[in-house]
């Protein structure tokens, strides 16, 4: 019913080539989230009226960074920053995707006042 | 985009191609859709409702458990992800993130960012929160359109 025509053929196979390329890499990921959070929140502590403008700060950072990647990616960068006083918290998260090309990555970040946790998700165009 | 096209090429004096190219399907000319029709884009408020039942029947009366809570929270993130299959958001990825946190009174800011096509992909998101007993559960959820798929293969 949908006919293919040899063009697309060739684009689909172009695409096959380049996506086993360009994989999500959790480690170089990682490596730009630590360096987003450090350089956004490193060295301070908790207060109230400036935790607005940290988790706006380590998000936009990370997403910048993570997109000068220049990889066909589509991102989703997620933040919590909770202060430390004896209260647990949970992520979990599950996703419907491409298992071969797709991936996340959670960094876990702390100091003495508060919890950092950035979640990124990755997925393949 | 492909509408688009044809609109800023189409004249009164080409009618005729205009209509030939709206109709060319069996001339070999482009039969996958890139982006969703309006009918199969994501529905925000739709997605929001589902969460918002799902939230509500897990989790009223739930208290705040170290030992259970990784477990709840898994089986929050698969079940509404479950759920959404069955609504039938055509050729999208979904992602869904549960976060549960404990009240005590401690300050918490949850921010997202995300770098998608703004045209078909976007997100819902619900808050829930149990005042008698402690425990606050945030939830999103994002849907984002996926370029490749089973169109072709049909």
């Amino acid at each position: 019913r949908y006919c293919c025509s040899p063009a697309t053929i060739t684009v689909l196979h172009a695409f096959v080539f380049v996506s086993c390329q360009t994989a999500f890499v959790v480690d170089e990921v990682s490596t730009i989230i630590k360096e987003s959070v450090e350089g956004a929140i490193g060295g301070n502590a908790y207060q109230h009226s400036r935790v607005n403008q940290w988790t706006t700060n380590v998000v936009e950072q990370s997403l910048s960074q993570l997109s000068k990647l220049g990889k066909p990616f589509k991102y989703i960068v997620t933040c919590v920053i909770m202060q430390k006083n004896g209260a647990g918290l949970q992520t979990a998260s599950s996703c419907f995707w491409d298992n071969t090309t797709d991936g996340s990555c959670t960094v876990r970040w702390e100091n003495k006042s508060m919890y950092c946790i950035v979640s990124v998700f990755g997925l393949a165009i | 985009m492909y509408y688009l096209l044809n609109k800023l090429f189409y004249h009164p004096t080409h009618h005729n191609t205009y209509a030939v190219k709206m109709e060319g399907t069996d001339t070999g000319g482009n039969t996958y859709l890139i982006r969703p029709n309006y009918h199969h884009k994501f529905k925000a408020a739709v997605v929001k409702e589902c969460i918002h039942d799902i939230l509500r029947e897990q989790l009223s009366g739930v208290q705040y458990d170290p030992d259970e809570v990784g477990v709840l929270s898994r089986s929050l993130a698969d079940c509404i992800k479950d759920k959404l299959k069955d609504v039938g958001f055509d050729r999208y990825k979904l992602v869904v993130q549960v976060v549960i946190g404990e009240q005590r009174g401690e300050g918490v800011k949850m921010a997202a960012r995300c770098f998608w096509d703004a045209d078909t992909d976007s997100y819902a998101q619900d808050i829930f929160m149990n005042f008698v007993l402690c425990g606050g559960c945030f939830r999103q959820l994002f849907l984002l359109r996926t370029k490749e798929d089973g169109k072709i293969l049909q």
